[in-house]
């Protein structure tokens, strides 16, 4: 294709005790909303930083817009990622950070953050370091909007931020979109919220790529299945199992197949119950389902998807 | 290159960093000299160390500009080699209008006795007995060695952390006491002490822009590997 925007290939980063990207390889194409999901410590941020020449990779290739990012200005001109832990000069107030963003944008739109900074109630005028979390992601919101980059990095964008402001952000994020179409990037591990937002959805854990697909092909790729124990397992015999739950006599199976009309009309005919599979649990199931099957350091996975089950 | 330039702009967005602090530390540093000159009842030359105040924050805003407008920069996609450019291009400038604001300080001090009260901020004995032009070199060089100093470090701690920060600072430590002890070892104290005898402000000025241009050197080829 020849829309792609950013391509890594064979990335890997290693650290001194764990991988935090092991063989990434990816396409991303334009004017798309892409989800980037997974637990926290996934690979996400790192794979933004190294995509954005922020941080380095270990081997591998990583080209934004066809060239490597790294000290390249015609590349990170049309780049805007600003991070979760986002730093900024010690004196600067809200104010000070979107007229500097003013000066590397050439599509800087200070109406829109002027109008941005109202919905979120920001007090433009205060240090940024004497922000509260919420008021300091939506600095880094506003920039990520306003700057109208062609590609733009969300990174953990609602840290912080209440149930309205989330809201507000995810309906300016579309409105803009829909105006200005460009590349965004959203890092979350909140998927319910971000389903509906997403057009294609790339699941990173323990630094490899799990899921990589267009959100519509997702929806309905999954099914849960339940009803009597042995009936259900009768039904689902040999198919892909992602999770299993008994309750006594009865059973919620999750498999990682679509069924097609005929058999579920068999399944309703046999008096099991079908519920789809919402884009959380599936990625949920399907990371529990690769940390279980992973041969290596079996126990602390296990750990970990104890965790997760609490 | 407007990148570069826009580096510098951004970082004078709030003037309060660059220009309004500097202007503050040293007109209060020096009303507080003059109070004083004015309270000793003696009638000869007064000297006193407190035009050295603005230097110092020199070195905080060297450390800062790398430990947190860096970081900011790199939000902003801007390449690394922009804003090393743009921040000490920054710098320079400021240095070279306050060594101005050193020099002007200096005439009106020669010119009006200390200020009427035999005071002297700006005047310093050996650093300012030379021309104008060594006077201007050294303040400016100095300014620069206290900022570059800072931003070398704060390279250092970005790209190494703590441990790196300290072996660089103690391996200093004792590769300058090492010298010492081989200075001793060789007799050499006396030629050495002959050296510093021969030197003027101005010969002292060339020797610290060289290592200004060494520290600075390392200090990109330092950040061209940095992390925010």
């Amino acid at each position: 294709m020849n829309d792609t925007i950013v391509e890594a290939r064979n990335l890997f980063k290693h650290y001194k005790d764990l991988n935090a990207l092991d063989n990434v390889n990816l396409n991303l194409s334009t004017n798309r909303i892409y989800g980037l999901l997974g637990r926290n410590g996934a690979g996400k941020t790192t794979l933004m930083s190294i995509l954005t020449a922020q941080a380095f990779a270990s081997s591998g290739e990583a080209l934004v817009f066809g060239a490597s990012a790294y000290e390249n200005d015609s590349v990170l001109s049309r780049i805007c990622f600003i991070r979760e832990s986002q730093k900024y000069p010690d004196d600067f107030q809200p104010q000070h950070a979107f007229r500097s963003a003013a000066l590397f944008y050439k599509d800087w739109d200070q109406q829109f953050a002027d109008r941005l900074a109202e919905d979120f109630q920001l007090p433009l005028k205060r240090r940024i370091k004497k922000l509260s979390r919420g008021q300091l992601s939506a600095v880094g919101v506003i920039i990520g909007l306003a700057s109208r980059a062609e590609l733009t990095f969300f990174d953990e964008p609602y840290l912080g931020l209440d149930a309205v402001a989330r809201q507000l952000f995810y309906d300016r994020l579309v409105e803009d979109y829909a105006d200005h179409p460009r590349t965004i990037i959203l890092s979350s591990h909140l998927i319910d919220e971000v389903a509906n937002l997403l057009e294609h959805v790339v699941v990173i854990d323990r630094g490899r790529i799990i899921m990589d697909a267009d959100a519509e092909d997702i929806r309905g790729s999954a099914v849960t299945v339940s009803g009597s124990a042995d009936t259900v397992d009768a039904f689902l015999m040999g198919r892909k199992v992602l999770h299993r739950e008994t309750l006594g006599s009865l059973a919620s199976v999750t498999v990682d197949e679509a069924l097609n009309s005929r058999e579920r009309a068999e399944a309703l005919e046999l008096g099991l119950e079908l519920s789809p599979v919402s884009l959380q649990q599936l990625v949920v199931r399907k990371t529990m389902a690769g940390a279980g099957t992973a041969a290596s350091g079996a126990e602390n996975f296990t750990d970990d998807v104890m965790e997760a089950r609490r | 290159m407007s990148r570069t330039l826009a580096v510098a702009r951004m970082q004078l967005i709030n003037k309060w960093t660059y220009i309004g602090w500097p202007l503050t530390i040293l007109a209060a540093s020096f009303l507080m000299s003059l109070a004083i000159f004015a309270l000793i009842p003696v009638n000869e030359g007064k000297y006193g160390g407190g035009s050295q105040a603005p230097m110092w924050y020199f070195l905080v805003l060297g450390i800062q500009s790398m430990t947190l407008v860096f970081p900011f920069s790199q939000g902003l996609s801007i390449s690394r080699r922009a804003f090393y450019l743009g921040t000490l291009g920054l710098f320079s400038l400021i240095a070279l209008g306050m060594t101005a604001l050193y020099l002007l300080g200096g005439a009106i001090e020669g010119a009006t006795n200390g200020w009427g009260v035999y005071g002297y901020y700006f005047k310093i004995p050996w650093v300012t007995d030379g021309p104008w032009y060594s006077t201007a070199a050294f303040f400016f060089v100095v300014m620069m060695f206290m900022f570059i100093i800072g931003f070398w470090f704060a390279t250092i701690f970005k790209r190494w952390g703590t441990t790196g920060t300290l072996v660089s600072t103690l391996g200093t430590a004792v590769a300058l006491i090492g010298l010492a002890a081989l200075t001793t070892l060789l007799e050499w104290w006396g030629s050495v002490g002959a050296w510093f005898a021969q030197q003027s402000p101005l010969s002292i000025s060339g020797w610290a822009a060289l290592l200004c241009v060494v520290l600075a050197a390392c200090s990109y080829a330092t950040l061209r590997r940095a992390t925010p």
